[in-house]
């Protein structure tokens, strides 16, 4: 698996902890544990997310940067020049965006 | 308020072209227990939910299926986008591909268009909270049938994610419904519509 897709897959993976974690909070808004352990992954998708825009396209609206997010690796034909990020890289629902995944969770689902 | 995030909760990754299985998951997108019903359910309910917490809960499930809106729609895209005239003839995907080609349009597998009485807000907090939890459920099976029907390991991982969210968000429901009951007299949980008759509420 390239760069990309290993990144892409942690950001699932991290993202969906938090998904569920901030479910169970909402009807368990006192738990310590769950509380940490939503601080500690919450900064770690942080960082990936941020990651992930400075190496290739931004994912969500606030990880645009038009400063950092040009690099040369970017799915664009204007990559390494200063442009509009936000339409860069593979649409969410084609196949080509999801191919990262498929090795480790497809196995585990099917 | 939302913000776009561009990638599905779980990933879809479908190789292998088959109109026939679309027109059945498609009951997810557009059918009475489906994603989109489910979304806009719990986010009509949530504004004259007498609970915040309870309201927040509502926001967010109803965020999540949005998500699962769009995995739906995901399967069904792959499942259809190269399909020949003739495959769809021979499933009986033909009627739907006359009306709207190879796009996304919300109906039941059997054909009924989606419609807005599957949003149930009835404006009382136990019934709708009730409500939330047979949907929950109501989407389970048909998750089930639906594994149960389809072989493709591509389309049944997802499915199988999808399913296992219905579970975690009817845990979630029976919690909101346990704190709701909190907040009312033990005697009248079902006599008085507490979103309304706020005089049965305690303080
Ligand atoms: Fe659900």
């Amino acid at each position: 698996m390239d760069d990309r897709n290993t990144l892409l897959k942690e950001i699932g993976e991290v993202s969906f902890f938090l998904d569920d974690l901030r479910l169970y909070l909402d009807t368990h808004p006192l738990e310590e544990k769950a509380m940490d352990l939503y601080q500690q992954h919450h900064q770690k998708r942080m960082e990936l997310l941020k990651s992930y825009a400075d190496k290739f396209e931004p994912l969500t609206c606030h990880c645009i940067d038009l400063a950092s997010n040009n690099s040369p690796d970017s799915d664009t034909r204007y990559a390494g020049r200063k442009h509009w990020t936000w339409s860069d890289g593979p649409i969410p629902w084609d196949t080509a965006a999801n191919a990262c995944h498929t090795a480790g969770i497809l196995k585990g689902g099917a | 308020m939302w913000s776009y995030e561009k990638r599905l909760q779980f990933p879809v990754h479908i190789t292998k072209t088959c109109p026939k299985t679309a027109s059945l998951i498609i009951s997810q997108f557009g059918g009475p227990d489906g994603e989109l019903a489910a979304s806009m359910r719990y986010l009509s309910q949530r504004y004259t939910m007498p609970c915040k917490e309870v309201s927040g809960l509502l926001t967010d499930i109803g965020t999540e299926e949005l998500a699962h809106l769009e995995m739906i729609c995901a399967i069904i895209y792959q499942l259809t986008k190269n399909m020949k005239v003739e495959e769809a003839k021979a499933c009986g995907f033909d009627a739907y591909y006359v009306d709207h080609t190879s796009a996304l349009w919300p109906t039941a597998a059997a054909g009924v268009p989606f419609n807005a009485c599957e949003f149930q807000s009835k404006g009382d907090a136990i019934t709708d909270l009730m409500e939330d939890l047979a949907a929950e459920q109501k989407a389970r099976t048909t998750y089930d049938n639906l594994i149960r029907i389809i072989d493709d390991g591509e389309v049944r991982a997802p499915l199988k994610f999808l399913r296992a969210r219905e579970i975690v968000h009817f845990q979630r429901f029976g919690e909101a419904m346990e704190k709701i009951k909190e907040k009312l007299d033990e005697k009248n949980f079902y006599y008085f519509n507490m979103e309304f008759d706020k005089q049965f509420v305690k303080g």
